[in-house]
Parts: C-alpha cells; sequence; structure tokens
C-alpha cells in the first residue's frame, strides 16, 4: 500500500468517525432544539406522518422549499429531489415558501402524500442555476458571473455547430468558426486566451460529468511526441496546411437534446472541476423524462446557405501570356463570375423526435435526430444520426434515485475542405486566369490516358501555389471521416437522510474516427511524387472514462445560519490509441489500400497516450439570513502528466462572498433587487504526457535510432491560473430591468511552453514552466422588459464584454521574450503567431515595408520599369486579431401568436489578415490590382535610391512585390471589426385544442443576414484553426455563408 | 515519491471540522503507483534498447547533411554557383536578388545543429559508441565536419566547442578557430579508424547502417584524407602555412585520397528518401539550369551537357523546344511566365527518385591536387597531370565520352541570350580554353583549373560557391537583379547568408559577438575569414 492509500484510508476512516459523532450531535441539538421551545404542540398533534413531493409549475422538483405549519414554529424543508416529511394533523394548514415563488398554503387532508406546485414569483424571480458537478443553486448564492441559456435559444435556428449558436448571447464568450464548412470545429474562448501550448478551450461538462471532447488528428500530424505539442486541433499549424478540420465533441451532440445551457466563465465557477477547467466550463443539462402525460415533440429545419464576404476580382484585364497563369495581360472586355460555377447553395436538413413519458417512480426520455446538410462546395456533405435514451427511477421508498442514459452518434463528413494552400481546391478557382470562362475546366477535370486512367485538365500543371484544377481537388482527392460515438451516463443517488445524501456516478466515452484520404494518380506531385496517387489513414479511438463519489449536505437551519456542502473524489481516464499511415502510391495507379504504398513508408506510425487525473474535492456554502453568502472550495488534483517530477499534486482553493443588498437595506421602491460578489480562485493545470521522461524513438519507416533531443529546461510543474473577480446584480422598477456587472482578472503563472533554444545548444526543444500572461475585463449584461402586456411582449437585452490580454513576462528565466505560437517554418508568407513581452496573445507578426525616418516608402530599382518597395528582413509586430470589444444586442418581441426575434452582434478592434489578397495581388486576378491599373499605378508616398519622391508605381510592380507568398505582410493587414445581423427569427404558433396536436409553431428563420460594418476583404470572425495560432488569418479560407430557412416544431 | 496530503486538510479550520464532521468521503481515488507507468510512452525505447540500435543512428544524420536542401543550400549556394536558378520567383526579392530570406537561410544553420551535431553529441553522451567503439566515433566526427563545415562557409564564425554546454545560449568560435577543430577531429578519425583497421581487417562495425561506404572504414580513411585536403585549400589565402601543412599531410597520409569513381563519397536515399534534386526540378519545377552552367557547357561542347541537363520542352512562343536554354541569376517574373519551361536538370536518369547524392568526388580531390602542385606543394604531384585525371575521372564519374575534349584548345564559353528578354543577354564572360597549357601564367592555369573543377563536382553548389568565393572562378553572369539596396555588391555578389533572425532573439549575447568575430555586418555583402580579399598569388 502505497503511503498515499494509506493516508486516504486514515483519512476516510477518520472523517466517518468524525461525521457520525458531529451528526448525532447535531441531531441531538436540533431535538433539543424542537423540544425545548416547541415542545407542546409538538406531543400534542404529531400523529400523522406527510409526506409529499414539491414542484415548480415547469414540473421540475424545487429543493429547499421551506414548509411550516401555519401557526406554528414547525417545519422542514424539501431535499435535493423535492420531497418533505412532516408531521402534521389533518386541517393543519402548510405552508410552502421559495424564494422566486409564490408562497402556497395547503390544508392536509386525508391523503398522507401531497403533491405540490409552486408558480414562480416574476416580481422575486430567483432563478435555480446549474453549476459545477450539476450542483443545483440559487442564483442569488452565486459569488461569480455564470450565465444561463434555454435550450429554445439554440434550437430556435439550428448551427452546425451548436456552439455557433452562443455566438453574441453570452458576456464573455468568443466563438469563431472554422473555415471548414459543414461538420467543422469553432474556436471556444471564455475571458481570452491564457495558454501558451495547452488547450484554451474551455471543459464541457454534460449532466455534472466532463465529456470528452475529441479531435481527428488525420494522421497527419500524429501527437504523443513533442513535437505536436497544442497543436490538438488537427488542424494547420502553419499556412501550408492541407489536413481538413477533423471537427470536434462539442458538434456531435443533438441540440433538441439541450435544456439549457450555463456557461460558467470564470475559475471561480469552475474551480471544483478542477484542472481541465481554467478556461471556464460549458454546463450542459441534457433532458429528462418527466411524470405525467406522455408528451412528443417533433421539429424540422432547413436551412439553406450561400458564399458571402467572397473576395473581390478585376474584369479589365487579362491572361499574361497563353501560357502563364497570371493576370497581368491586356485589357479585356468583361470578366467571367467562375465563383458561381464552382459554391453551390448549401443545406442542412435536421429532423428530430423525442418522446418523454413517466410516472412517479420512473420516466423515460428518448430522442431521434437526423441531420443532412451539404456545404457551399460542391461534395462537402454532413451526414449524423444521434440517438438518446435517458432512464430515471426512484426505488427504496423513494430513498435511492437510479439515473441513466445512453448516447449513440454516428457521423460522416464528406470532403471537409482542407485548411491552408495545400489542397484547397479555392487556390485554383481564385486565381485562375481573368477574361478565360472555368466552364470547360469544370465539365472536364479529367482527360483519359491511353493507360486507362485519368489526368488532370487544368491550366497549368505546377505553380508556385500548388493549384490544381478545383474541381478536380474536389472530387479526385476526397477525403471522409467516419465518426461513431457512445456516451453513456449512469448515476444512483442515496438519501440517507433529507439533508445528507451520497451520489455515485460513472461514464463513459469512447470515440471512434476512421479517416481516408485518396489522393488519385494525376494530382499534382507535390502531393503524388510516385503519380501514381496518394493514400493518407487514420485510425483513432478516443475514450474518456470517469467516475465520482459526492456526499452532498444540507444542514437544517442553525439559527440565522444555514450550512450546505459537498465532498468528493473523482478520476478520470484518457486514452486515445491510433494508428495513421501516410504514403505514395506503390505499384496499382488508384489502389487505395496500405498494402500498396511505397513499402517503405507502409507501417502504420502507431499513437498511444495515457493520462489520468485523481482528484478529492470539499466545497461548502454558508448563509447568514439569505442575504450573506460564503463559498468555499477547495480540490487537490494528482495528475499522471506529472510522473517522475518532484510532485504530481498540486491543490487549489476558491473563495467567494455575496451580499443581497436589497434584503440587507432598505432601498427605494425602484430597487427590486442588488447584489454585490467577489471571488478569488486558483486552478492549476498539467502538462501533456510523456513529457518528464525523455526516451528515445525507432524510425517508423527506417527503423533507425532516432535521439530525443527534447529537454525539460525545468522540473515540470503544474500551470497555474489566478483569477479574481468582483461583480453587482440589479433589478429595477419590478424586475422589468436588470443589470449585471463583472470585472475580472486573471493571471496564468508557471504556464507549460516549448520553446527552440538556440540551436547550438544541441536541445531541438525545451519545455519550461514560465510565463505570466493576463486577462482583464468586464463583462456586462442589460435587459429590459420595455413592453409588458398581453398584446405585445418586447423584451431587449445588451450583451457585452472587454477582456485585454497582456504578455506580462514570457520566460525571462531562460532570457526568452518571446514565443511562437506557430510552425516557423520558412517563414513562408511572412505569418507567425507570437506572444512577445508586453504584447498581446496571438499578436501577428510579419514582415514590413522598408520605409525611411519620414515613413516614406524607399524603392529600390532604377527607373519606373523596375521600382520596387522592398521588405523588411525580419518579422515584426503588424497586428492582433483578438476583439478589443464585443456587444450583442437581442430582441424578442410576441404579438398574439407571432413571435419576432433578432440579435445583432459585433466584435470592435483587432486586426486580421489576408493572404488570399496577397496572392490574388500578384497574380493579378483582385480587383485592386485592376483598379490600380485602370488608373495608371499605385498612388505611393515613396523615394527611390538617390531620394527623389516618386508618387506613382506601377500596378504589377507593386502587387508583384507586396503580394504573393512571401508577402509584405503589413500591406495585408485589416480592422477585425465586424457589426452582423447574427440571426433573426420569425415565428407563428397555433395552440391546437382537443386534438392530438397541441400545438405548432412555424417560424421563418435566418443567419448571418446583413453586415452592417465589415472592412477585411472576408468575414474576420472565421478562423484557418481552431488551435493556438492562425487566428484572423485568411489563407483560401472558405466564405462565410448566409443561411436562410425554416422551422418546424410540433408538439403532440 | 513525495506527497503533499497536508494540503488536502488545508481548508480553513473553522470549516474543517464541519466538514469533515458532516459527511463521510467516500474516495473513489486509487493509487497513483501507476502514473510513472502512464506517462511513459510505450512507442519510444528503453536506454538500453537504444543502445543495441545505436549504429542506425548514423544512415539518418548522413542524410541529414542535406536536411532541407531546397532551403539550405538550393535557393542559395546552387544558384550563387552558377549551376542553377529557379524559374519561378518566389516573390521576386529573396536569396538571387540579394534580397535574404531568413526562413530558407536559416533551415542551412539550425538543421545541422539539430539532426547532426545533436545526434552525435548524443551519441557520445547516451550511448556506449565513443568509449566501446572509437571507430564508430571516428566516422561520426567525419560526419560532423563534413556538415558544419558546410555550415561555416555559409556563415563564417558558428557555436562549436561549446556547444552543448549551456541550456539556453550557445557561444561562437571565431572561424579560424572552428577550421583548427576541424583539423584536430580528422586526426582523431583517422587514428580511431586506423587502429580498428588494423586490427579487424575485415570486419566492418557499422555495416549496411552506413549510408555512405556501408562501413567500409578503408573509404572512410580515404574520405578524412580528402576532405583535410578540401578544408586546407579552403583557407590558403587566410592562413598559408596551415594551408599546406595540412594539405601535405593529407597527401602524405598511407590511407590515401580519393582517386576513382568507386571512392565517391555519396548518400544512398536507404528509407525512401527522395534526391532532393529529382525533388525540386523534377516535382515541383522549383529549379532550372543556370545560364553560367549551360553557357561553359555548351561553349566546351562539353559530353556532360546531356547527362546534367535536359533541354526545354515547350516553345513557350520563342521556338525554344530542344535547346539548352539555362537561366540567369536573379530573374523577376515579372519579365515573363515562361521561365520555368527553360532547360532544366536531368531528372530522368541522373537525378532520379532514388540517385544517392554525392558530397565528394574523386574529381574533386585531383582538382585540388592540381590546385596543390601549382602551389608547390609536395605530394601534389605535377599540376597538368592532376588537371587531367580530374577531368577523366568526372567523365567517367558520370559515364561521358570524353573524345578529343583534354586537347581542345579553342572552345571557350559562349554567350547567352535570352529568348524572353533580352536584357538578360550577355556575352561570354571567360575567354579560358579546356587544354593545359604550361606556358599559361599560374592564374591562368587557377582558372582553368577551378573552371574544369566547378564542372567536375556539380551539382555540389556549395563547394562551387566557396571556390568561386575564394578564387573568383569560374566567371560568373552577374544577378540579372540586384535588390539588395547596395547590401551586396553586383560584381563580387553574395559573399555569405546572414546568421538565422533566432540567432539574434534566442541567443543574442552569442549572437553579438559572433558579429565582432565576424569582422563586418551581418550581410550578405560581408566577407569570410577565409575569403580574404587579395589576389589568388
Amino acid at each position: 500500500m502505497s503511503m498515499k492509500k494509506k493516508l486516504l484510508t486514515c483519512f476516510i476512516v477518520c472523517s466517518s468517525a468524525g461525521a457520525f459523532f458531529a451528526s448525532s450531535a447535531m441531531a441531538a441539538a436540533n431535538s433539543r432544539h424542537f423540544l425545548t421551545t416547541h415542545a407542546p404542540s409538538f406531543q400534542v398533534n404529531a400523529d400523522r406522518s406527510i409526506k409529499g413531493t414539491v414542484k415548480d409549475d415547469a414540473g421540475a422538483t424545487l429543493p429547499g422549499v421551506s414548509v411550516t405549519v401555519k401557526g406554528t414554529t414547525r417545519g422542514t424543508q424539501t431535499d435535493v429531489n423535492g420531497r418533505f416529511t412532516l408531521t402534521a394533523n389533518q386541517g393543519d394548514v402548510l405552508v410552502f415558501s421559495y424564494i422566486g415563488y409564490n408562497t402556497k398554503e395547503v390544508t392536509v387532508g386525508t391523503d398522507a402524500v401531497m403533491a405540490v406546485t409552486l408558480t414562480s414569483n416574476a416580481s422575486q424571480l430567483d432563478v435555480i442555476v446549474v453549476t459545477a458537478l450539476g450542483v443545483k443553486r440559487s442564483q442569488k448564492s452565486l459569488t461569480y458571473a455564470q450565465q444561463q441559456i434555454k435550450g429554445s435559444e439554440i434550437n430556435d435556428v439550428k448551427t452546425d455547430n451548436l456552439m455557433n449558436a452562443l455566438n453574441g448571447k453570452v458576456a464573455g464568450l468568443d466563438v469563431q468558426p472554422s473555415a471548414s464548412g459543414v461538420g467543422g470545429s469553432v474556436k471556444v474562448l471564455l475571458r481570452g486566451a491564457r495558454s501558451f501550448a495547452g488547450n484554451n478551450q474551455p471543459l464541457y461538462v454534460i449532466d455534472g460529468v466532463p465529456m470528452a471532447n475529441p479531435v481527428n488528428i488525420n494522421g497527419q500530424n500524429p501527437i504523443g511526441t513533442a513535437t505536436a505539442a497544442g497543436n490538438t486541433t488537427g488542424q494547420p499549424n502553419d499556412n501550408f496546411g492541407g489536413q481538413p478540420d477533423g471537427g470536434d465533441g462539442i458538434s456531435n451532440l443533438n441540440p433538441d437534446d439541450i435544456e439549457s445551457i450555463t456557461v460558467l466563465e470564470g475559475a471561480s465557477a469552475a474551480a471544483l472541476y478542477g484542472s481541465q477547467a481554467a478556461n471556464g466550463v460549458i454546463v450542459i443539462n441534457t433532458k429528462k423524462g418527466k411524470a405525467g402525460k406522455a408528451e412528443i415533440n417533433f421539429s424540422s429545419s432547413f436551412l439553406a446557405s450561400n458564399a458571402v464576404a467572397e473576395p473581390q476580382f478585376q474584369n479589365q484585364y487579362g491572361r499574361t501570356s497563353p501560357t502563364t497563369q497570371t493576370s497581368w495581360g491586356s485589357a479585356i472586355s468583361g470578366g467571367e463570375n467562375n465563383l458561381k460555377d464552382y459554391f453551390q447553395t448549401g443545406n442542412n436538413f435536421t429532423n428530430s423526435l423525442d418522446i418523454s413519458l413517466g410516472n412517479e417512480s420512473a420516466q423515460t426520455y428518448f430522442s431521434y435526430a437526423n441531420t443532412t446538410a451539404s456545404g457551399i462546395e460542391p461534395n462537402n456533405k454532413l451526414e449524423r444520426n444521434n440517438f438518446n435514451i435517458h432512464e430515471s427511477a426512484k426505488l427504496l421508498n423513494n430513498k435511492l434515485t437510479i439515473d441513466g442514459s445512453v448516447n449513440y452518434i454516428d457521423q460522416k463528413v464528406t470532403n471537409s475542405p482542407a485548411l491552408g494552400l495545400y489542397l484547397n481546391p479555392l487556390v485554383g478557382l481564385y486565381l485562375f486566369p481573368r477574361g478565360l470562362n472555368i466552364l470547360p475546366y469544370k465539365n472536364q477535370y479529367n482527360i483519359p490516358d491511353a493507360s486507362g486512367l485519368t489526368h488532370q485538365n487544368w491550366i497549368s500543371n505546377s505553380d508556385d501555389s500548388q493549384q490544381q484544377n478545383p474541381w478536380w481537388t474536389t472530387y479526385m482527392d476526397p477525403n471522409t471521416l467516419q465518426r461513431n460515438r457512445v456516451i453513456m451516463n449512469g448515476s444512483a443517488k442515496y438519501e440517507f437522510t433529507n439533508w445528507f445524501n451520497v451520489q455515485v456516478r460513472g461514464s463513459l466515452d469512447r470515440t471512434s474516427d476512421n479517416y481516408q484520404m485518396d489522393e488519385y494518380a494525376g494530382t499534382i506531385s507535390t502531393y503524388n511524387s510516385n503519380g501514381l496517387g496518394h493514400l493518407s489513414y487514420n485510425n483513432q479511438t478516443t475514450e474518456q472514462k470517469y467516475a465520482d463519489a459526492i456526499a452532498n449536505f444540507n444542514a437544517p437551519k442553525w439559527g440565522d445560519f444555514k450550512l450546505d456542502g459537498l465532498i468528493g473524489a473523482s478520476i478520470t481516464d484518457m486514452l486515445l490509441n491510433g494508428t495513421g499511415t501516410n504514403g505514395d502510391l506503390a505499384v496499382t495507379p488508384n489502389f487505395f489500400s496500405t498494402t500498396n504504398i511505397i513499402a517503405a513508408k507502409a507501417v502504420p506510425t502507431p499513437y498511444f497516450e495515457h493520462t489520468q487525473l485523481q482528484s478529492i474535492f470539499e466545497s461548502a456554502n454558508l448563509s447568514y439570513k439569505d442575504f450573506v453568502y460564503l463559498a468555499l472550495t477547495n480540490r487537490s488534483d494528482w495528475n499522471s502528466t506529472l510522473a517522475y517530477t518532484e510532485s504530481d499534486h498540486y491543490n487549489y482553493p476558491s473563495v467567494g462572498l455575496s451580499f443581497i443588498l436589497s434584503q440587507m437595506f432598505q432601498m427605494p421602491k425602484a430597487i427590486s433587487y442588488a447584489k454585490v460578489r467577489a471571488s478569488y480562485a486558483n486552478v492549476g493545470n498539467g502538462v501533456p504526457p510523456y513529457l518528464t521522461l525523455i526516451q528515445n524513438t525507432q524510425n517508423t519507416t527506417t527503423g533507425a535510432l532516432t535521439f530525443n533531443n527534447a529537454q525539460a529546461l525545468a522540473t515540470l510543474k503544474p500551470e497555474s491560473t489566478h483569477s479574481f473577480e468582483i461583480g453587482t446584480d440589479w433589478k429595477f422598477i419590478d424586475n422589468s430591468i436588470n443589470f449585471s456587472f463583472t470585472y475580472y482578472n486573471t493571471h496564468t503563472y508557471n504556464q507549460y511552453f516549448t520553446l527552440t533554444p538556440p540551436a547550438a545548444t544541441l536541445i531541438t526543444q525545451g519545455y519550461v514552466n514560465a510565463g505570466n500572461i493576463q486577462n482583464t475585463g468586464i463583462e456586462f449584461t442589460l435587459g429590459a422588459d420595455v413592453v409588458k402586456g398581453s398584446a405585445l411582449t418586447w423584451n431587449t437585452s445588451f450583451i457585452g464584454s472587454m477582456n485585454r490580454n497582456k504578455v506580462i513576462e514570457v520566460d525571462p528565466a531562460d532570457n526568452l521574450n518571446l514565443a511562437v505560437l506557430t510552425g516557423t517554418s520558412g517563414n513562408s508568407f511572412g505569418y507567425e503567431s507570437v506572444l512577445a513581452k508586453g504584447g498581446s496573445y496571438g499578436d501577428i507578426y510579419g514582415f514590413t515595408t522598408v520605409r525611411n525616418a519620414q515613413g516614406q516608402i524607399v524603392l529600390t530599382g532604377t527607373g519606373p520599369n523596375n521600382y520596387a518597395p522592398q521588405k523588411s528582413s525580419s518579422l515584426s509586430y503588424v497586428g492582433n486579431a483578438n476583439p478589443k470589444f464585443q456587444l450583442g444586442w437581442n430582441n424578442s418581441f410576441s404579438r398574439g401568436n407571432f413571435t419576432l426575434s433578432f440579435l445583432v452582434d459585433g466584435k470592435f478592434g483587432g486586426q486580421v489578415l489576408s493572404l488570399t489578397q496577397a496572392m490574388m495581388d500578384s497574380y493579378g486576378v483582385s480587383k485592386a490590382s485592376g483598379d490600380a491599373r485602370a488608373n495608371g499605378g499605385v498612388s505611393i508616398n515613396a523615394v527611390n535610391q538617390a531620394g527623389a519622391a516618386v508618387t506613382s508605381i506601377p500596378a504589377s510592380n507593386w502587387y508583384q512585390a507586396i503580394g504573393g507568398r512571401n508577402a509584405f505582410t503589413d500591406q495585408y493587414i485589416y480592422s477585425a471589426t465586424v457589426v452582423r445581423l447574427r440571426q433573426a427569427d420569425l415565428g407563428y404558433t397555433w395552440a391546437i385544442a382537443n386534438s392530438a396536436v397541441k400545438s405548432v409553431k412555424l417560424s421563418l428563420i435566418g443567419r448571418n443576414l446583413i453586415y452592417f460594418y465589415k472592412k477585411a476583404p472576408f468575414d474576420p470572425e472565421i478562423a484557418t484553426s481552431t488551435g493556438n495560432g492562425l487566428s484572423g488569418v485568411d489563407l483560401f479560407n472558405m466564405p462565410a455563408t448566409r443561411n436562410v430557412g425554416l422551422s418546424l416544431n410540433v408538439r403532440f | 515519491m513525495k506527497k503533499n496530503f497536508k494540503s488536502i486538510l488545508q481548508v480553513p479550520s473553522k470549516k474543517h471540522s464541519l466538514i469533515l464532521g458532516t459527511v463521510i468521503a467516500l474516495a473513489l481515488t486509487g493509487c497513483t503507483k501507476n502514473f510513472e507507468k502512464y506517462n511513459t510512452n510505450p512507442n519510444a525505447l528503453t536506454s538500453a534498447q537504444s543502445n543495441i540500435i545505436a549504429p542506425t543512428a548514423f544512415g539518418p544524420m548522413e542524410q541529414a547533411i542535406y536536411s532541407n536542401y531546397q532551403r539550405a543550400q538550393n535557393l542559395s549556394a546552387d544558384c550563387y554557383s552558377g549551376y542553377m536558378q529557379s524559374g519561378i520567383d518566389f516573390g521576386t526579392q529573396n536569396n538571387v536578388t540579394y534580397v535574404m530570406n531568413d526562413g530558407w537561410n536559416s533551415t542551412g544553420f539550425n538543421d545541422e545543429y539539430n539532426l547532426v551535431m545533436a545526434p552525435i553529441h548524443a551519441l557520445a553522451t547516451t550511448t556506449t559508441v565513443k568509449t566501446k567503439n572509437p571507430e564508430m566515433w571516428g566516422v561520426a566526427l567525419l560526419i560532423q565536419v563534413e556538415a558544419m563545415s558546410r555550415v561555416t562557409d555559409r556563415f563564417g564564425p558558428i557555436p562549436y566547442s561549446k556547444v552543448a554546454t549551456s541550456l539556453v545560449t550557445a557561444p561562437y568560435d571565431d572561424q579560424q578557430s572552428v577550421y583548427q577543430q576541424f583539423f584536430k577531429q580528422i586526426d582523431t578519425a583517422v587514428t580511431n579508424i586506423n587502429a580498428y583497421i588494423a586490427t579487424n581487417p575485415t570486419k566492418s562495425s557499422l555495416g549496411a547502417s552506413d549510408y555512405i561506404y556501408g562501413g567500409n572504414y578503408t573509404e572512410w580513411l580515404k574520405f578524412a584524407n580528402s576532405l583535410r585536403l578540401r578544408l586546407a585549400m579552403r583557407i590558403v589565402k587566410a592562413d598559408a602555412a596551415t594551408a599546406q601543412q595540412q594539405a601535405e599531410k593529407a597527401m602524405a597520409d598511407p590511407g590515401g585520397l580519393l582517386t576513382v569513381p568507386t571512392d565517391d563519397a555519396a548518400i544512398a536515399q536507404t528509407g525512401g528518401r527522395e534526391n532532393d534534386l529529382h525533388q525540386i526540378c523534377g516535382d515541383w519545377q522549383n529549379t532550372n539550369l543556370n545560364a553560367s552552367l549551360q553557357t561553359y557547357l555548351v561553349g566546351y561542347n562539353d559530353p556532360r551537357l546531356a547527362i546534367y541537363a535536359t533541354p526545354a520542352t515547350a516553345n513557350a512562343g520563342y521556338n525554344l523546344a530542344g535547346q539548352y536554354v539555362g537561366l540567369r541569376l536573379g530573374l523577376t517574373e515579372s519579365a515573363n511566365g515562361n521561365y520555368k519551361l527553360y532547360a532544366a536538370l536531368n531528372t530522368t536518369t541522373t537525378f532520379a527518385f532514388a540517385t544517392p547524392q554525392l558530397i565528394m568526388t574523386a574529381a574533386e580531390v585531383w582538382f585540388l591536387k592540381a590546385e596543390a602542385a601549382l602551389r608547390g606543394w609536395a605530394g601534389a604531384g605535377t599540376a597538368q597531370t592532376d588537371y587531367e585525371q580530374g577531368i577523366t575521372t568526372s567523365m567517367s564519374q558520370w559515364g561521358a565520352n570524353i573524345g578529343n575534349y583534354l586537347s581542345d584548345a579553342t572552345s571557350t564559353e559562349a554567350a547567352y541570350t535570352d529568348p524572353a528578354n533580352s536584357a538578360n543577354n550577355s556575352p561570354a564572360v571567360s575567354t579560358i580554353t579546356i587544354k593545359w597549357d604550361p606556358t599559361a601564367t599560374q592564374e591562368q592555369q587557377l582558372e582553368r583549373i577551378i573552371t574544369q573543377k566547378w564542372l567536375a563536382i556539380f551539382p555540389d553548389g556549395q563547394e562551387a560557391w566557396s571556390d568561386w568565393r575564394r578564387t573568383g572562378y569560374p566567371q560568373l553572369f552577374t544577378t540579372a537583379n540586384n535588390l539588395s539596396g547596395g547590401v551586396v555588391n553586383s560584381q563580387t555578389g553574395a559573399r555569405r547568408l546572414p546568421y538565422p533572425s533566432s540567432e539574434h532573439t534566442t541567443n543574442t549575447a552569442a549572437y553579438n559577438n559572433a558579429i565582432t568575430l565576424l569582422g563586418g555586418a551581418d550581410n550578405a555583402g560581408t566577407r569570410l575569414w577565409w575569403d580574404v580579399n587579395k589576389a589568388n598569388f
């Protein structure tokens, strides 16, 4: 038995013994309390035991409802399942009171069992929210900011990835979809990015249990070694890209199964989840069966999508010469819109059915959803089936609650567009010479060979841009990603007393991915050097097992004090196992089998990761008179990734305090509610696996010894995020106006970095803990019921947030003030995402235009024929893609059976980089390059080598110098500010009486409808990668889409 | 394993008793004893296993001499040497127009440390090779000297004696000191290999793990002597005494020199590696024949022309097909988009997918001896014999029919005509002929030797660029476009590559000292220590 186990055993035994002693003492104290003060009535009347359940008007059970016998001080409160037991006489009046609900009086009749429904009291509204570990709490007791989103807000207007539906609706949340068509992943940031090499995305929790968010890594960059650290998205780490987005885990869920989503923005809210929660938590609460009459919901939605914010082309000048790929030729009359021949109208057709039924002791929820979608790029398809069954039952005199669910997801994504330059059909499409019609190349993208094979029909067979016939890339280099996923959850809760219960949960989340990409013979030699075709293949299983045991207590009131809390332990075991291979075909052309790969490359590369996290956590909440709340949490983690270091253990506490001012002091009548809150938390995090023991490897193809010259530069330690937040919540004029404000400040220290020491240290990669990244910001919501009434209602709300990210230091111990997030290979395109002391996370570094002290561009060359601007020799800061300020404006109206809602949101500040524009400029196909030619050149403020002023330069000199694959980065930086009509929804509901069908709702829905303001030549929100680098970079990204459709919802 | 359990209990003391007293902790938490197992990569080797397969580390190290070949060498040295030029412009402002591309050039620095020196250091520190297999260690040193001499000849002072002494910085040595260390390491290699051959005349401890000589230590000994001769000749203008002493030592060593093509040192493409020129020129069409190489080969009616190159494949509107028309250094595509259709390298037979890549040939050694003879050094033989033997050996190496090449006293470099842009046309820049002329001046004889050496050692652009910087030969066309803004002189061309910008940012103090050691600005116009701006004799 290890020392730890001994200690743990001791801990359990001691605490159990302590619990016994203390609980009997407490019980004694309580009975004394009753006996001494209320002995007469107790003894006289206590001859019947009354049981019952209290629910809200939506059918959810209410815990913590105060139940008293009117006229006495006898009473109790409901347990976590809304149940109570009380002794009372027939004819006694029971008073049920609960914050946020109208007090109800019920006379005890002949039944010994009571079912009580409380109606919510709008004037005292206090929402019950789901917090960490699935614990439900009254919102007013919370000491931190959080925001709850109803399922309908996600489902009214469906999106490919349900996280896109949260964009603009949650303060402090930034959602960036990837440019990868249907089935693509999203980048979600809560209160900014903070981790250099780790994941910056929040933890997703389903019904209290952390979810794996598996991505397929496409076999391109097998992880398990440090080389891919930080690139856990399966997405490009540099501009060459070539791999499609493997999709993320969150997008697999059926949005119709979601009851609500709670966003825990800060570390304080999330502290109980420990390591995984440093970036905030998104808690997803799924639907359960309800007791009562069976309810059936059917919903169907159709959305059509079209490309918007496409690049602008010139139509005045044609091809340079009959053999070139560029468009610097002579004048033409009228160009061709070749984009319309390629992009199609995408669609998303989602049908879902859910059934809920049950009685008091057992409930069932079943759902099935089918999603069929096509992207705007041809042959890009998504097919998904979701099955979900959720059972709840109560046994043993209602003391034991059993709950279980199984989710099965089957998803196939076809031809997810490659991100970056390589194998991207848009490269050929956009750079196609102006004035030519692309249709012949569409109609015949392949030409039969004498050998019976086909080769590519394209204007270029080798070009610096690595372009291909777009339809060839689409149909002759196809990829498929097949995913099967099972999520199983089970929990059992036993109630020992009405204030103490123990819950045990377990879950398994298993995802199998099969990825294959077939590149046919005829594909350009960059991807197909043997000429017979190329195969990439990857098989991967991700399995997360989670179990926890939690003891909850909710102590009876002790004078004006109330105490509740929990203590628990959990274990999370993560296993990633896969093999991938990637090689040219050896013998038979277009025979896509691993048996046909060039022998030396045929050996599949295995990758394997096993991590385990063990934790013990405690939480306690103390309240005084229901207006002062103190919340304390503590969590200890043992993390396998820190094995071989001095300690694999770390511990972090949180503390929070809130005051309900409106209950503490007499306030003007206009103020219905006022609260101030503050909290502080510290959250730790482990490091990636396999870094603490340096091991050599064997080369996959040759078997050769490959030395591991990586080295931990200091003993690795856990990361640590310190977070402080303070906020206030107000409601005015009978709660018709609400306002909430939060200020936060987080510092992330001891970050795990991989850095590249000078090559001659002979350490290829160094692992360090260093850095101090600060995120400071504010969040606010302001909402108002502008018009209340039965005829017309209008609710409006503003949701805003501002985040300032500052890199206070990088790694002073190693004399390092700058670290690069993206691969630096070749500095091609002059782009790096950089973390530099004094800068911000994700600063864009690039080449700049050489200027003199007066800011004038300094030209080389001797005259207009060869004047050219000069590019800086090294990279420097040119912008940052992080928005400075975000504001969403939500409106919803209802009049009669009509409902209308719309959301306008804006992201303000920040810069983005368009390398698409740089490439298009150098090829002379962009509108800018055509306009400049028509105007006789580009107007510049420049000097030549002799120092003489030059005010104009020929367009071809200018754009071929600043554009292309080695662009002058600073010339392609644009404002990232964008304001749009994000979403609109107009619905009509038919309420049908006396029919099997209860109601029918039909809505006209739309997303991304209007750009009110946008200066960049693409939608700046879309990311080339949802990883840590390449934010705000457009390199032949698929254009954004505008989606319009219909949705139908039928309730039976 | 130290576990801090106190911390679990460090909840505030007031709460402490309450929490412990009112709940039962149900701990699922097991034991962390498996954590070390979990955090050990099952797809990686133990140190004992590493030791067993140590010889297999050699082949990849050898192949790494040409790591990132396109960026490290092809887009700089191969062009500056007059061998090649890209027919696509890579954005016009790049190495060939003397606007130095850090992202390209840095690979020729960093990769040699990461992929050659780092594994050799790991061999010495984490395996038993250095102590138990000194002959293998000798080969490792030769690989290191071969690789790092290419690095110092690109950049100048480099970190060498003080590598791997710090986790965060690596101080530089001046170039003279680097060369002295090279010679000492060759001494060690020769001693170790000789000792092994003496005791194990029929054995090979490296065997097929060696992709250059298949574990033949006798060949490695010849290579060691030849490498010493090459490096000695390099420094002749900077340190004539050492140059002569080392060259004479090399020529006197009983191990001998590379003399016939079967001695040539070439790295096999074992493991599925692709010949770099096949990839760059064949797959990517990213490089073409340079106008200088074209005009010499054509002017000399050189039988190696069709072996080295293939003619233009399309007319591109200029009646170009079938003609050997190369490209001037420093083209910008703005003039024309057809340059990649011009004459290219012969990737069908000469530079096929799996053709081994040469690092030193017997022909080169004959020309080194010819120059040594010209300088009157002991053991070099006569210049004419060596010169003619160099040409003959080269013709034999490439399978060319020498005919009466050696007696051609009239052919000279041809003029250059660019069908697409007459601005690139140029008359021949050299009048040197092929046939040895004992009456010619020493300078003319040197030009003749180096010009023929240049034709013979193709495609080793790195060595050819070094010879050109050292001697000024062969005479090459200047760049068509110099966009350096005066940093590089068009007549004298690029003399070195700037250090990687990462050295400036992550190795700052050492970098600043390196600039002092360099004795000039960190740009392509500064001459290296051995590149002394003075007459050859």
